[in-house]
């Protein structure tokens, strides 16, 4: 897609190419060989963005990007860690079967550039029905669930809007029950941590070793703050509403809200 | 190496006869870290201080840990001691057994000594983690608002004039003096009322420093103490003041008693001031009368002494019978309070020259019964166990003097409490009288409690000189417990600059990246960043996640492991 | 087995429901001795970060109280609380902890009877809750 350096005016182009038989990403300057270019593969591409971002001072970045990259990206520009002018965003679509296993709601990029916008899912199974078990079968499923975790840290380090260096929940004070798994607050605390920012890339859910359905996590949450706060992550308008004043950001009257 | 020192307050019956003070002090010897475990009977007085101070040399102590009171009230008195045993006083750390427990828990010894020990426990767990501050310092506007012109907004004002400091006040109506207008003497050495105050009003009147801002309310309070920003709302126009201290002297009125003894219902039944407005005419002419004191007051819904009342009825009685010796006066009292030599002789004069005392109880109140010209009241005489009927021109309620209706609208203006009967609260009944909790304001007067203008005047002048300290001091300390930020950890998310209520952070370069920074003049002590925080980048001094975590695992320790 | 006595943390802003509860002691209010205040300046300085490790490590519930909106001794300190504390309790929902174990609340400097009626009743919702069951959980 080389029509990023000539009709968008970039300098750069952040893409996945297909190298050695695997999807890898690679930033392309004009006139480079872009080889075969993949757009069937979930990448991270706001991460190596945030990353590239710190070196690259000068010219404007294209990304091929998901809705839900968009999204973050958004996220990330609203805090000031990225350069909104600095930026040229590609819209890829995802694809039905990418839909599914994000059980994404959200999937069509404001500008479709690279394939079709598909329907998206309606709704997450898994995380209507932990929604509909009861307050002491649903512990003891997540307690199962969070025992599997061996605090690899591949949720945080893989997602996109974690942009802390080094993490809170690697000190004592908020983990501190000893070793693996460690513990109910760790995931707790995470979730409160990507309240206002989790754009449902799925990622966390990917990256887990041990299968934990931490983007049902995930989804829960946003509906509670879209039913609480009317907020949705991703929005370049909106500021976090745990941020701002009530008069800034109404809060809903949320019958049973404490 | 930690060597924490742990001392248990008796706080004579009021902690030790819930709270079993040497169980307490024998859990405490065991937690980690305390090398030292003690108890006083009084650790606030000059001996518990003592010997806090001589503890602190003897086991080379480096953390305090008090388990007394509030530290609202009195953390001040304990960092002090601390700093003269020559430790810094942020190493000292407040553990309340007493409001939190001993006095709540009263009946219930064993568990209030159970939650005093890890009450103690969480105290030592935060204390092993304290470190030393240095204070900073803010500079305070010369220059004092006084809310109320009454007698005691005078007195407070004319002091602050006599040391030199401009002063503003606000008052809500037209003229200077408040309730005090209302009465010609004051007993019981019967001082003209308006002398007293033309000649506090010419003290101000003399003072170029001084603005009296007439027909004027209060509409905005912003700031801190050394830094209030006052605004005003004179008719139409708003005039904004800054100034260094505030006093609160926003008076009293009388309470109307609707409904009760036939006030309302007939005109021969009238309140005390309306009877010191009478009594200021030539014409006043009636023979026959009766007061009633606590008249709304004492009684379920206003159970406090209006504590003037008593002595404004002997006063009047006294005035009744100057004016026409004839005069039939009787007083109906449930106690007179007439403390003091000078009302206590107030007390003999009425009595020898006849004034009838008849002590009424709440059972059987005084009936009022038409009468063409006056009212019959009909009375139960406790003392005679009889009751009696009186005919009577006129028949006066002694009532108590209740807050000013805008005392709820002040109270926000300035962030400070009220009681449950709406008066101010002050920051301790005994070692802080005429202060808030919130440092730069003051109290005093009848906005606090009803008083005598003689105490008025005292409290006037005991606020001034308490606000008098910040303004000639010049700058205020600011406590150490500001935010501030560990750029290393920081990732310049910015969540601490949306979240702080003072725009004192913001994002700036840091080496070779972006991190926030605390404006530590502008920055209040709040904490909202340290919430705000993702990554534990900015903590609060004193009050950090470590100290804070560090507390709560002491809680669920304490609570698994048993107080033993 | 013995009665269940809650074990419950309350984080208590200085200005006004530090202050409230120190009136309730000097009122002599009776309440419950369950309830272990910890004094913060701002309730709005609050993590949710300690709410979690409270109720994962075995709290039986956490109340957090603070000034009325608009009586903010920070000004708009509390608008945060009024915000945060509910999102934290939902949170704890979605695990399956039952939400009412996290309370957020407004007591005045002048409201000793508040902080009575509210560390009472929270008490009592705690002892109908039974047990925070994540006493019984080991990771």
């Amino acid at each position: 897609m080389r029509l990023a350096f000539e009709e968008r005016g970039a300098d750069y182009l952040l893409a996945i190419k297909e190298a050695h038989g695997q999807a890898a990403p690679v930033l392309l300057r004009k006139g480079d060989d872009a080889g075969t270019m993949r757009f069937d593969v979930p990448y991270q591409m706001t991460m190596i963005l945030t990353n590239i971002s710190r070196f690259i001072k000068e010219g404007r970045i294209a990304v091929v990007a998901r809705r839900c990259d968009e999204r973050a990206i958004a996220e990330l520009v609203k805090r000031d860690l990225l350069n909104h002018d600095n930026l040229v965003v590609i819209g890829l679509a995802c694809s039905e079967e990418q839909i599914r296993e994000c059980r994404c709601t959200d999937p069509c990029p404001s500008s479709a550039d690279i394939g079709h916008c598909a329907a998206p899912a309606k709704e997450d199974q898994a995380a209507s029905s932990i929604q509909s078990m009861p307050l002491p079968d649903r512990l003891d499923y997540w307690i199962d669930q969070f025992r599997k975790c061996n605090k690899c840290f591949g949720c945080t380090l893989n997602c996109p809007v974690c942009f802390c260096d080094d993490c809170l929940l690697e000190e004592k004070t908020f983990t501190p029950e000893k070793g693996i798994p460690p513990g109910l607050a760790f995931h707790l605390i995470r979730a409160v941590h990507l309240a206002d920012k989790c754009v449902e890339c799925g990622e966390c859910e990917r990256s887990c070793p041990s299968d934990i359905p931490l983007l049902a996590l995930r989804k829960m949450v946003n509906q509670d703050m879209k039913r609480m706060f009317n907020y949705t992550s991703g929005d370049p308008e909106r500021r976090s509403p745990l941020l701002t004043t009530l008069e800034g950001d109404p809060m809903e009257d949320d019958g049973d809200a404490c | 190496m930690l060597r924490i020192g742990v001392f248990v307050c008796h706080c004579g019956h009021n902690i030790a006869s819930a709270v079993d003070v040497d169980e307490v002090v024998e859990f405490a010897r065991k937690l980690p870290g305390v090398v030292y475990a003690g108890q006083n009977l009084y650790s606030c007085s000059q001996e518990g201080l003592g010997s806090i101070k001589k503890s602190i040399e003897d086991n080379d102590l480096n953390r305090v840990v008090v388990a007394a009171c509030t530290p609202r009230t009195h953390e001040p008195l304990f960092r002090r001691a601390c700093e003269q045993a020559g430790i810094n006083k942020y190493l000292f750390e407040f553990v309340n057994i007493r409001e939190h427990c001993s006095w709540i828990h009263a009946k219930e010894p064993e568990a209030a000594t159970g939650k005093a020990k890890k009450l103690v426990a969480m105290g030592v767990a935060k204390a092993s983690l304290l470190e030393p501050q240095e204070e900073g310092e803010s500079a305070v506007i010369p220059r004092a608002v006084v809310i109320g012109a009454g007698i005691s907004g005078l007195a407070a004002a004319a002091s602050l004039l006599d040391q030199g400091i401009e002063t503003h006040i606000i008052e809500s109506k037209n003229c200077v003096g408040g309730l005090l207008r209302e009465v010609a003497v004051i007993g019981p050495e019967d001082i003209d009322s308006r002398n007293l105050i033309n000649s506090l009003e010419k003290r101000l009147t003399s003072s170029p420093k001084a603005h009296l801002h007439l027909n004027s309310r209060v509409k905005e309070v912003k700031g801190f103490v050394g830094n209030f920003e006052v605004t005003i709302a004179k008719g139409d126009e708003d005039i904004t003041v800054q100034a260094g201290a505030i006093i609160v002297a926003t008076g009293t009125r009388e309470f109307q008693p609707a409904g009760e003894y036939g006030f309302d219902e007939y005109p021969a039944v009238i309140t005390q001031l309306e009877l010191e407005r009478r009594l200021a005419k030539s014409d006043f002419a009636a023979s026959r009368m009766a007061i009633i004191n606590c008249a709304g007051s004492r009684q379920p819904g206003r159970e406090y002494c209006s504590r003037v009342c008593c002595n404004a009825s002997l006063k009047n009685a006294l005035r009744i019978l100057d004016k026409n010796p004839d005069a039939q006066v009787t007083i109906l009292h449930r106690d007179i309070m007439s403390c003091g030599a000078a009302a206590e002789e107030l007390y003999r004069r009425a009595s020898e020259r006849g004034v009838r005392f008849v002590r009424y109880g709440l059972e059987k109140r005084p009936q009022v019964h038409a009468k063409e010209n006056g009212v019959v009241l009909e009375a139960f005489d406790e003392t005679l166990d009889e009751t009696i009927d009186l005919d009577l021109d006129l028949l006066i309620l002694a009532t108590p003097l209740v807050p000013p209706e805008d005392s709820v609208e002040t109270g926000k203006h300035l962030k400070v409490p009220r009681d449950k009967y709406g008066f101010f609260l002050e920051a301790h009944v005994k070692l802080r009288p005429v202060e808030f909790a919130t440092d730069g304001v003051f109290v005093c007067g009848s906005a606090r409690w009803p008083v005598s203008a003689r105490e008025c005047i005292w409290q006037g002048q005991a606020a001034a000189a308490k606000a008098s300290i910040p303004i000639s001091e010049g700058k205020v300390r600011i406590e150490a417990i500001t935010a501030e930020v560990d750029p290393d950890r920081c990732a310049a998310c910015g969540n601490c600059v949306l979240a702080c209520p003072y725009e004192a952070i913001e994002i700036v370069e840091h080496l070779d990246t972006m991190a926030a920074k605390v404006n530590e003049a502008q920055c209040k002590g709040c904490g909202t960043c340290v919430a705000a925080c993702h990554n534990d980048a900015i903590q609060q001094k004193g009050f950090s996640s470590r100290q804070l975590g560090a507390m709560i695992d002491a809680l669920i320790r304490t609570a698994t492991e048993g107080t033993q | 087995m013995s009665e269940f006595n809650p074990n419950i943390l309350a984080f208590c802003c200085n200005w006004c429901s530090y202050a409230g509860a120190d009136l309730a002691g000097v009122n002599r209010l009776q309440m419950p001795p369950n309830v272990n205040v910890v004094r913060v300046m701002c309730s709005a300085s609050v993590k949710p970060e300690y709410v979690f490790k409270a109720i994962s490590q075995g709290i039986d519930g956490v109340l957090v109280l603070g000034c009325h909106i608009g009586d903010c001794h920070y000004l708009t300190g509390n608008h945060r609380t009024a915000k945060r504390i509910p999102l934290t309790a939902k949170i704890l929902e979605k695990v399956g902890i039952d939400p009412r174990r996290v309370q957020l609340d407004w007591v005045s400097a002048a409201e000793g009877e508040k902080f009575q009626q509210v560390v009472t009743q929270f008490v009592d919702d705690i002892r109908s809750l039974g047990p925070n069951p994540m006493k019984e959980v080991r990771f």
